[in-house]
C-alpha cells in the first residue's frame, strides 16, 4: 500500500466514520414511524368511546360507543356496539384489518331495525370514519412503507422531546400531499399531526390531549381531530378502558354483533 | 325676483366659471371614486325577512348556483373518450380558483349508492376512465339503475352528460365567465359543449345592460342634438340645452361619487331620466324666446333674457319641483338602490333647474342671442295649424273625453294583466346563446332554475320520523307529477329511498321512505359510514331538524316560479300538522320576492307622489281644480303605460317598472307650462279662445318639441342588442307621446271646461 492509497483510505474512513456513528444512535424517519406502527397496544382491548361531532355551527352529535378490540396475528379484529343515541342503539359495526399490505378491510354492520348483518365495502382508507374527521388511515391502519418519511427535526413540543417527521405517500393522488408528525421520543406516540392537501394547504390538525401508560401500553385516551377547511372536528374520548383482559374470539362473529349489548 | 334676475344676467362669466369648476370637479370625482356594484344580493334589502330566511337557508345548506357545463356526444357519451372528458373536466374545474372542490358534481364526482349481494357499497361510478366494452356497459348499467343521477348527470337518451360547478353569489365575472367557455373549448370535438346556468345569465346580463347602455346613450344623445337643432334651429341653443342636460347628469354621479355610493344597474337609469326630463327646459326657454324674438324683432338680448327668465321661471321651478318630489318619493320604496336612484334623479333634475335659469340666460349674455330666420310665413303657418287643432279640439270636447275614458278603461283592463317577472333569462334574446343553451340543457335534464324549500321542525331529529319524510316525498311527487315546468327535485328522502331499495336487493317495491324512525337513523348511519356524509348536509342539518329539498324548474320566469310556489303551498296544511314550517329560499325565489319589492314600492310612490303633485299644483296655481287637472296627463301616461304593459304582455322588471316615475316627471312638465301659460293668457286677454289659441300656439309647440326631441331619441334604443333597453326605449317614446297627447287634449278640453280663470268674466 503507498503512501498516497494509505491517506486516501484514511480520509475514506474519517469520512465514513461518523456517518456509521450517527447512524446507530440516530434513527431514520422510517424506523421512527414504523415503532409508532409497532408500538404494542395489548392482545385485546375493550372500552367505551364517545365521539363527538361538531361542525362550524358548534352544533353538536355525540355517539356513545363500546367497542372490543383483538389482535389475531395478521388480522386486527375491531367490534364496536353503538349505545346512543337512542334510534341507533345496538347498531354494530365489525372491521376486520389485514396486516397484507394492500388488502381491504371486512366491514360488517347490523342493522337492528332490518334485523340483518350487511357487508358495507369501503373501497379507500381514505373514507371517513362514521361521518368523522378522521379516515381509516387516520386511525393508525395505514402502513408505514406506503410513503417516504424524513426526519426534518427534534424539538420540545408540549414539554415532551419529539422526533417531527414529514411523510410523503408514494402513492399519487393520495388524499394527503404530505403529513407531519410530532412523536414522543421513547414512548413512541403522535402527539400531533398535521395534514396537507394536494396543494400543500394545511387541512387537517389531529392533536392528542391525552394518553396513559395502562398495563405497561401506551395508549391514546383522548384526541381531537380538526378539519380546518370545512371548520368541523370531531372528538374522541376513550374512557373505562381495559387491556388484556381476554376477549373472547366469540366477539367478532355475526352472531355477536346480533345480539347487540 | 326681477331684481335678481336683473342681477344674474350680468354675471354671466361668474356663472360660467363655477359651472366649470365644480363640474370638473365632480367630474374628477366620479373618475376616482365610482364604482360598478355588479354583486346582485347587494340590491337586495338584507333586513327583509324573506331574504334575511333565505341567506340563513343558504348558508344552513351550502345552497348555491350552479355553472352547468353540458358534454353532449351524438353517438352517445359510454365510450372512454367522453368519459375521460367528463374526468378531466371535473378535475379542472376543481382546480379553478373561484371554485370550492366539493362543489363540482358530475358522473365522475357522484356517489353511486348500490346494492350488492351482500350488502350497501357507496363508490364513484368511475375512477380509472373504463375502456373495455364490458366494463362501459356496466357504466352504463349503474347509471341507468340509479334515479339519483340517471336523468340528473345524464340525460335519459344517454347522449348527453353534465358537470355542475357551483360557485358563491359574489364570484361570477365576465373573465371567470370567459375563463369556463374557454376551458369548455378545449374539450369540444366530437363532443359538443355547452355552458349554462343561472350564474351565467346573472353575470352576463349585469354585464350586458349597463354596456349596452353605455354604447347606446352616446348615440341617443347626437339623435337628441340633430332634432334639438331641427326644431330650435340654433345650433347655440341646442348646445346650452344639451349642456344643462349633460352637467346635472355629471353632478349626479359626482355627487354619488363622492358621498361613497355605488353605481347600481338601476342608476344608469338616472341618464336616462336626466335626458327626458332635462331638455324639457331648455325647449320651453327658447321656444319663448323665439317667439319673443318674433313678435319683437330687433330686441336686445338683455331685454329678451329677462322677459324669458320672467314669464318662464315659474313654471320652471313649478315642473322641477314636482318632479324632484315625484323621485323623491321613491325614498319609501324598501329597496335601497331605487331610493339612491331616486334621490340623485331628484337631485339632477333640480341641478337642471338651476342650470336652466342661470346657465342658459348666462349663455346667451355670452354668446349673444340665437339667430333666427325671419321665416315669418312658416310660423304663421304653424301658428295656424295650433290654432286649427284648438279648434278641432274644441268641437270634440265631449269625443275627447270619451275617448279618453275608453282608453283608461281598456288600460285598466290591460293592467290587470301585467305581471311582473324576475326572470333573467327572459331578458335575453330569444336565439342568443345563453337561452339556446338553456333551452337545450332543460331539454335532456331537470331544469337551470332551482327553487329551495327549508322544512324546519322544533324538533330534534324531526327528519328521521317516517311520517315526516312521507309527507316530504308526497310534496316532491305531486309537484314535480303536476308541472311541466318542474323537473325533479332532490331532498334526503332521495337518499332513504335509494337505501332502502338497495338494501332489499334493489326491489322496486322499496322505493319508498322507510316505515321506521330506526330504521331511517339507522340508514343515515350506515350513509355516513360509507359514503360522503358532507352530501347529506346539503338535504339536511346537523341534527336533522331542518330540510332542504330542491326543485329543479325549467324556466326561471315569474309564472313559472309562482305555478311551483303555489303547489308546493298545497302541502303547507300537511306540513303544519306534523309541526313543520315550510319556507323558500334561494336566488330564484329571492329575485321573485325583490320584483314584488319593487312592484310594490313603485305603485306606492306612484300614489303618492300623486297626491303630492296634486297637492303642489293646487298651492302654486292657488286652485285645487288647477291641481286635479294637472294631473291629467301623468294618469293618463301612467295609465296607458301599464295598459299597453298588460295588453302587450310585456312583463313589469326592475327596469320597465321604474319607468312609472318617467310617466310622473315628463307629465307634470307639460302640464304645468301648459296650465300656466293658460293662466297668463287668460289674464292677459280674458277670452277663452284666444287663450286656447296663444297657449296651444306657445305650450303646445315647445311640448311637441320637447315630445318630438325625446322620442326620436329614444327610438334609437330600440336598436338595442338587450332587449330590456328595447323595452326601455319603446316605453320611454310611448310615454313622452302620451304625456304630450294627453296634454294638449284632454286636460286641454277640461281646463277649457272647468271655466278656471275665467269665472268672473262669465
Amino acid at each position: 500500500m503507498s503512501f498516497k492509497k494509505m491517506i486516501n483510505s484514511m480520509l475514506m474512513m474519517s469520512l465514513l466514520m461518523p456517518v456509521l456513528a450517527f447512524g446507530q444512535e440516530k434513527l431514520t424517519g422510517l424506523q421512527i414511524i414504523q415503532n409508532v406502527y409497532d408500538r404494542p397496544t395489548g392482545k385485546d382491548q375493550t372500552g367505551e368511546l364517545t365521539m363527538t361531532l361538531i361542525n362550524s355551527r358548534d352544533d353538536q352529535r355525540v355517539r356513545k360507543i363500546r367497542q372490543y378490540l383483538k389482535n389475531f396475528g395478521q388480522v386486527e379484529k375491531k367490534t364496536m356496539f353503538f349505545i346512543s343515541p337512542a334510534d341507533v342503539r345496538n347498531t354494530s359495526f365489525m372491521n376486520w384489518s389485514y396486516d397484507e399490505q394492500g388488502r381491504d378491510d371486512d366491514q360488517w354492520i347490523y342493522l337492528p331495525a332490518l334485523k340483518r348483518v350487511k357487508r358495507i365495502s369501503s373501497d379507500s382508507k381514505s373514507d371517513y370514519f362514521m361521518g368523522s374527521d378522521f379516515t381509516y388511515d387516520d386511525l393508525g391502519d395505514r402502513h408505514p412503507t406506503e410513503d417516504t418519511h424524513n426526519l426534518l427535526r427534534e424539538e420540545k413540543y408540549n414539554g415532551e422531546s419529539c422526533y417531527v417527521v414529514e411523510s410523503i405517500p408514494k402513492e399519487e393522488n393520495y388524499m394527503y400531499s404530505k403529513t407531519i408528525t410530532w412523536i414522543i421520543k421513547d414512548k413512541w406516540i403522535g402527539l400531533k399531526k398535521e395534514f396537507y392537501d394536494e396543494d400543500d394547504d394545511l387541512l387537517k390538525m389531529l392533536t392528542v390531549k391525552k394518553y396513559e401508560k395502562i398495563k405497561g401500553y401506551w395508549l391514546i385516551l383522548h384526541s381531537e381531530m380538526s378539519n380546518s377547511q370545512k371548520d368541523h372536528k370531531t372528538d374522541m374520548l376513550l374512557e373505562n378502558v381495559q387491556v388484556d383482559v381476554g376477549v373472547s374470539d366469540d366477539n367478532f362473529t355475526e352472531r355477536m354483533m346480533k345480539r347487540g349489548l | 325676483m326681477n331684481r335678481f334676475f336683473e342681477k344674474l344676467i350680468t354675471k354671466q362669466w361668474l356663472i360660467l366659471a363655477i359651472v366649470l369648476i365644480v363640474t370638473i370637479l365632480f367630474f374628477w370625482q366620479m373618475k376616482q371614486n365610482s364604482r360598478m356594484e355588479t354583486d346582485l344580493d347587494e340590491y337586495m334589502p338584507q333586513d327583509h325577512p324573506a331574504f334575511v330566511y333565505s341567506n340563513q337557508a343558504e348558508d344552513w345548506f351550502n345552497i348555491k348556483d350552479g355553472v352547468i357545463i353540458a358534454i353532449e356526444n351524438e353517438q352517445g357519451i359510454y365510450n372512454s373518450g367522453t368519459l375521460n372528458k367528463v374526468k378531466q373536466l371535473t378535475k379542472a374545474l376543481q382546480k379553478m380558483e373561484q371554485v370550492h372542490k366539493d362543489d363540482v358534481t358530475s358522473l365522475y364526482s357522484a356517489d353511486n349508492i348500490i346494492g350488492t349481494e351482500e350488502g350497501l357499497d357507496v363508490k364513484p361510478f368511475f375512477d380509472r376512465v373504463p375502456d373495455s366494452d364490458s366494463s362501459l356497459s356496466k357504466l352504463q348499467q349503474n347509471v341507468r339503475n340509479n334515479e339519483m343521477v340517471f336523468g340528473r348527470l345524464v340525460s335519459t337518451d344517454e347522449k348527453v352528460t353534465i358537470v355542475v360547478a357551483e360557485i358563491g353569489d359574489d364570484v361570477f365575472s365576465q373573465e371567470f365567465y370567459h375563463e369556463l367557455l374557454d376551458l369548455a373549448k378545449t374539450y369540444e370535438g366530437p363532443e359538443k359543449l355547452h355552458v349554462a346556468g343561472r350564474p351565467i345569465v346573472e353575470g352576463t346580463m349585469a354585464y350586458l345592460g349597463p354596456r349596452d347602455m353605455q354604447r347606446m346613450v352616446p348615440i341617443v344623445i347626437v339623435v337628441i342634438i340633430l332634432v334639438l337643432l331641427f326644431v330650435l334651429r340654433s345650433v347655440k341653443s341646442t348646445i346650452f340645452t344639451l349642456l344643462v342636460v349633460l352637467i346635472s347628469t355629471v353632478w349626479a354621479f359626482g355627487l354619488m361619487a363622492a358621498v361613497g355610493i355605488p353605481i347600481y344597474a338601476v342608476s344608469t337609469m338616472i341618464p336616462v331620466m336626466l335626458i327626458a326630463i332635462g331638455v324639457a327646459d331648455g325647449i320651453h326657454l327658447y321656444s319663448h324666446l323665439f317667439l319673443f324674438m318674433k313678435s319683437n324683432p330687433g330686441v336686445g338680448k338683455k331685454e329678451a333674457v329677462l322677459d324669458m327668465l320672467k314669464e318662464m321661471w315659474k313654471p320652471v321651478v313649478m315642473t322641477s319641483v314636482t318632479t324632484a318630489v315625484g323621485f323623491i318619493s321613491l325614498l319609501t320604496s324598501e329597496v335601497y338602490p331605487i331610493k339612491y336612484f331616486g334621490v340623485f334623479t331628484a337631485f339632477g333634475v333640480m341641478m337642471a333647474m338651476v342650470f336652466s335659469l342661470a346657465l342658459i340666460p348666462a349663455g346667451i349674455m355670452a354668446f349673444g342671442l340665437p339667430k333666427i330666420k325671419q321665416d315669418s310665413k312658416n310660423i304663421g303657418e304653424q301658428g295656424r295649424a295650433f290654432t286649427a287643432f284648438a279648434l278641432f279640439i274644441n268641437r270634440h270636447k265631449y269625443a275627447t273625453i270619451f275617448v279618453s275614458i275608453a282608453i283608461g278603461a281598456v288600460s285598466i283592463f290591460g293592467m290587470s294583466k301585467v305581471w311582473i317577472n324576475s326572470s333573467f333569462l327572459d331578458k335575453f334574446e330569444k336565439d342568443s346563446d345563453i337561452v339556446l343553451t338553456d333551452k337545450f340543457i332543460n331539454k335532456y335534464f331537470g331544469g337551470t332554475s332551482t327553487l329551495n324549500v327549508i322544512l324546519d321542525s322544533s324538533e330534534l331529529d324531526a327528519f328521521k320520523e317516517p311520517a315526516i319524510l312521507t309527507a316530504m316525498d308526497q310534496m316532491q311527487q305531486d309537484v314535480d307529477g303536476s308541472l311541466e315546468v318542474v323537473g325533479n327535485s332532490f331532498a334526503l328522502t332521495d337518499y332513504l329511498k335509494r337505501m332502502n331499495k338497495v338494501m332489499h336487493a334493489d326491489s322496486e317495491k322499496y322505493n319508498i321512505i322507510p316505515d321506521s324512525k330506526e330504521l331511517v337513523a339507522q340508514y343515515l348511519l350506515l350513509y355516513e359510514m360509507s359514503g360522503d356524509p358532507e352530501n347529506l348536509w346539503q338535504v339536511v342539518d346537523y341534527n336533522y331538524q331542518k330540510a332542504n329539498v330542491t326543485f329543479q324548474l325549467k324556466s326561471d320566469n315569474s309564472k313559472a316560479l309562482n305555478s311551483a310556489l303555489a303547489a308546493i303551498d298545497r302541502h303547507l296544511g300537511n306540513f303544519k300538522n306534523l309541526g313543520v314550517k315550510l319556507n323558500y329560499a334561494g336566488s330564484g325565489y329571492k329575485g321573485l320576492v325583490f320584483s314584488d319589492l319593487i312592484l310594490e314600492g313603485q305603485i306606492k310612490s306612484l300614489i303618492l307622489s300623486l297626491i303630492i303633485v296634486i297637492a303642489l299644483l293646487s298651492f302654486m296655481f292657488k286652485k285645487i281644480t288647477a291641481g286635479v287637472i294637472g294631473a291629467v296627463p301623468i294618469t293618463i301616461t301612467a295609465f296607458i303605460s301599464f295598459g299597453v304593459m298588460g295588453l302587450f304582455n310585456i312583463p313589469l322588471s326592475t327596469t320597465t317598472a321604474l319607468l312609472s316615475s318617467i310617466a310622473i316627471g315628463i307629465g307634470i312638465d307639460y302640464g304645468v307650462h301648459f296650465i300656466e301659460r293658460y293662466k297668463i293668457y287668460a289674464q292677459e286677454t280674458g277670452d277663452k279662445n284666444e287663450t286656447s289659441r296663444q297657449t296651444m300656439h306657445h305650450s303646445g309647440r315647445a311640448i311637441i318639441f320637447n315630445a318630438v326631441v325625446v322620442i326620436a331619441g329614444f327610438l334609437v334604443l330600440l336598436f338595442s342588442v338587450f332587449p330590456p333597453n328595447r323595452a326601455l326605449g319603446a316605453l320611454v317614446s310611448l310615454n313622452m307621446f302620451t304625456s304630450f297627447l294627453g296634454t294638449v287634449t284632454v286636460m286641454y278640453v277640461l281646463l277649457y271646461m272647468s271655466n278656471i280663470y275665467f269665472k268672473k268674466k262669465k
